[in-house]
């Protein structure tokens, strides 16, 4: 298992490479001059001319591309990303004012949508045809169709305006950072992004524990007199597992990097409202390292996902 | 005590689907001696399989035991068996501990996440009192006990390390973990190649032998019959048309399909020269059955009176026979 492990991140590493070096590449290639975004814009704008050539000397930017590439690629690796155009602060201090909201939402979105849809896919699965499967089968088809700005938009004004129960959006109030403090904030957003991660954990978990219900192994389980639960579980369910974790772990990437409607409907702080600012004001060293950030996360779930899924099939871990 | 693990009697099992009903098993008899093979043998499709998950109380969703009576002669006392609930404790505790079942094909019958000394383990664990540590011991003893070199390491295997010969073998010490009074053995060699297949028969024949295991062998193959039989009985179409023991059937078999059967494939010892002739037609659809004897429509002696569905009729005290015209049957040689 651990050279499994091993083996898996030692393959991400060219990935990693050339993936940074297109990111670079793009970099390069925007509009505007490199120096505005290795130094503090307003630092950058009491600089003279000669000052500047001199830094530009300073920064390597007079290199060859190829070793450009390689300083710019050991400044990411110290966490020097740079600064952003937009707002002239490092792009580091961006991340780390707004990833924990986007991690916090997507956090307890994952949670929550996993344990529900597991568990209902497995109820549908287990009592097929049944009442309770096919309106199961209809939420989840609703739940996967309506888009999730619409369902957002709806909770919003029901829950938030209409009833006043909850606040309509933001994360902080100035003075109130505790998480029970948040929590409220934290409600409509977590629930419509469950919602709609949910009912796509429940149509795909309730197919693998169908497939897995009808293997031979199952009979194998039953003829030796397994109680019905141990056979459904241990026996169903554990094969079901395996194609329900890569669904969630393609996910994953999209949730680190910000679930991007959501946070815009609730004006939640995270990446994604960020990403959305960084666009709109041509922030083009912000974008890229925002890119670059969910490359990142997309490989890093790659790995989760394959390591997740040899702990639960061993076939997985021999190839 | 009598010498009869189990005796079914005129069973009916009826599967349903889209509002039709496929009458899978209408009306067979049989008992299994202790100690003793019975093979039932028959064509794909004639309802051995589902015989067996009759017994089993394994049967698909949307079917039911229609009629008749299976009964286990347990240490306890006689047990109907159709008449418990299909997944309660008591059909529970019989399975797998009373009558244990292996299948055709060891590559999918086992749980590939799981090692086989857990599979093996979950058994006992169902129905002994045993420790922990005493069932890690019995696991390495039964693998050893079924021939699997090195069962200390075996144990820890998944199913996919081992070869098909080994997995059936895992199989089969899994269904013997609780030294069951009958084994069912559903074409346990059907995927396996012919060398392997012969181990695992001499296996079986093994355990019949030291434990006084019962077991029922369904297959398709005549030459599996000559082979391990006891009793044989030969199935079509979800009816018994000709039963008796080993020595009844291969050598005066007095139904046609019996002889169709034996001369569609080459018999030991017979020599060189002998004629092999595939059974011509094909088995009728079970939603669309011919009246009467159900194989009629293939039978070289069909007459008229093969339009209704004959008599049991026992021409010696253990042979039985479901035709008209067994007599002509036996005097054509
Ligand atoms: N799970 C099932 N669902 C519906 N019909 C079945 C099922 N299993 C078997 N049957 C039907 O029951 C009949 C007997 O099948 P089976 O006992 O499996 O035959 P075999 O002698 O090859 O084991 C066949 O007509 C088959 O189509
Ligand atoms: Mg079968």
């Amino acid at each position: 298992m651990g050279t499994f492990i091993l083996r898996r991140i030692l393959i991400l590493i060219p990935m990693l490479v050339a993936i940074s070096f297109l990111i670079y590449l793009g970099l390069e290639l925007t509009p505007g001059d490199a120096v505005s975004h290795m130094i503090p814009p307003d630092v950058a704008n009491t600089l003279s001319a000669e000052d500047l050539e001199a830094l530009r000397e300073q920064l390597g930017l007079n290199q060859p591309f190829l070793l450009r590439f390689w300083i710019w690629l050991t400044n990411v690796l110290q966490g020097n990303f740079g600064h952003s155009l937009e707002a002239g602060v490092a792009i580091k201090d961006i991340f780390l004012d707004r990833l924990p909201a986007t991690l916090e939402l997507s956090g307890f979105a994952i949670l929550f949508s996993t344990i529900i849809g597991c568990f209902l896919g497995t109820i549908s699965a287990l009592r097929r045809g049944s009442a309770t499967d096919n309106s199961l089968t209809v939420v989840g088809m609703l739940g996967v169709s309506i888009p999730e700005f619409f369902f957002g938009l709806v909770a919003l004004s029901f829950f938030a305006l209409h009833l006043e129960w909850l606040p309509v959006g933001g994360r902080l109030m100035p003075g109130y950072d505790s998480f029970w403090d948040r929590a409220p904030h934290l409600v409509l957003p977590v629930l419509v992004l469950s919602l709609m991660m949910t009912a796509g954990v429940m149509r795909y978990s309730r197919a693998a524990m169908l497939d897995a219900l009808s293997r031979e192994y199952i009979r194998t389980a039953r003829a030796k007199g397994l109680p019905g639960w141990r056979v459904n579980l241990l026996h169903g369910l554990r094969t079901a597992l395996t194609p329900v974790v890569v669904l969630i772990g393609f996910r994953l990437p999209a949730l680190i990097g910000g679930s991007v409607i959501i946070e815009l409907v609730f004006q939640w702080p995270g990446l994604g409202n960020e990403f959305i600012a960084a666009v709109r004001g041509q922030d083009y060293p912000l974008v890229m390292m925002i890119a670059l950030f969910s490359v990142l996360a997309m490989l890093l779930a790659s790995l989760i996902i394959d390591v997740l899924t040899a702990l639960i099939d061993p076939r997985v871990r021999l190839e | 005590m009598s010498d009869i693990a189990l005796e079914v009697d005129d069973i009916k099992t009826y599967i349903y689907s889209n509002r039709r009903c496929n009458k899978a098993i209408d009306g067979v008899s049989f008992s299994i001696r202790r100690g003793k093979t019975l093979c039932i043998v028959g064509e794909s499709g004639c309802g051995k399989s589902i015989t067996a998950s009759s017994i089993m109380q394994l049967l698909p969703a949307l079917s039911r035991i229609e009629g008749g009576s299976i009964t286990y002669h347990s240490d306890a006392g006689e047990i109907r068996i159709d008449k418990l609930p299909r997944n309660g404790a008591r059909m529970r505790a019989i399975r797998g501990s009373e009558i244990a079942m292996i299948f055709q094909d060891p590559m999918t019958a086992l749980n590939p996440v799981y090692t086989v000394g857990f599979q093996i383990a979950e058994n006992l664990k169902y129905h002994t009192k045993m420790t922990a540590r005493a069932i890690r011991d019995r696991c390495v003893a039964l693998l050893r006990h079924m021939g699997i070199p090195l069962p200390e390491q075996r144990v820890r295997e998944y199913p996919h390390s081992l070869s098909g010969g080994m997995r059936q073998r895992a199989m089969i010490a899994m269904a013997m973990a609780c030294n069951p009074k009958i084994l069912i053995a559903d074409e346990p060699t059907t995927a396996l190649d012919v060398t392997i297949q012969a181990q695992i028969f001499e296996l079986m024949n093994r355990l019949k032998a030291e434990h006084g295991t019962a077991i029922l062998l369904i297959t398709h193959d005549m030459g599996v019959v000559a082979e391990l039989a006891d009793d044989v009985a030969v199935m079509y179409m979800g009816k018994i048309v000709e039963a008796g023991t080993v020595d009844d059937i291969l050598r005066r078999p007095r139904h046609p399909y019996t002889r169709a059967l034996l001369s569609s494939i080459p018999v030991l010892g017979r020599g060189k020269n002998q004629s092999i002739r595939p059974i011509r037609g094909s088995t009728p659809d079970p939603y669309n059955r011919p009246p009467g004897c159900q194989f009629a429509p293939r039978c070289d002696f069909a007459t008229e009176a093969c339009q209704r569905m004959p008599d049991e009729t026992f021409v010696a005290p253990t042979h039985r026979v479901l035709c008209w015209n067994h007599d002509r049957v036996a005097a054509s040689g």
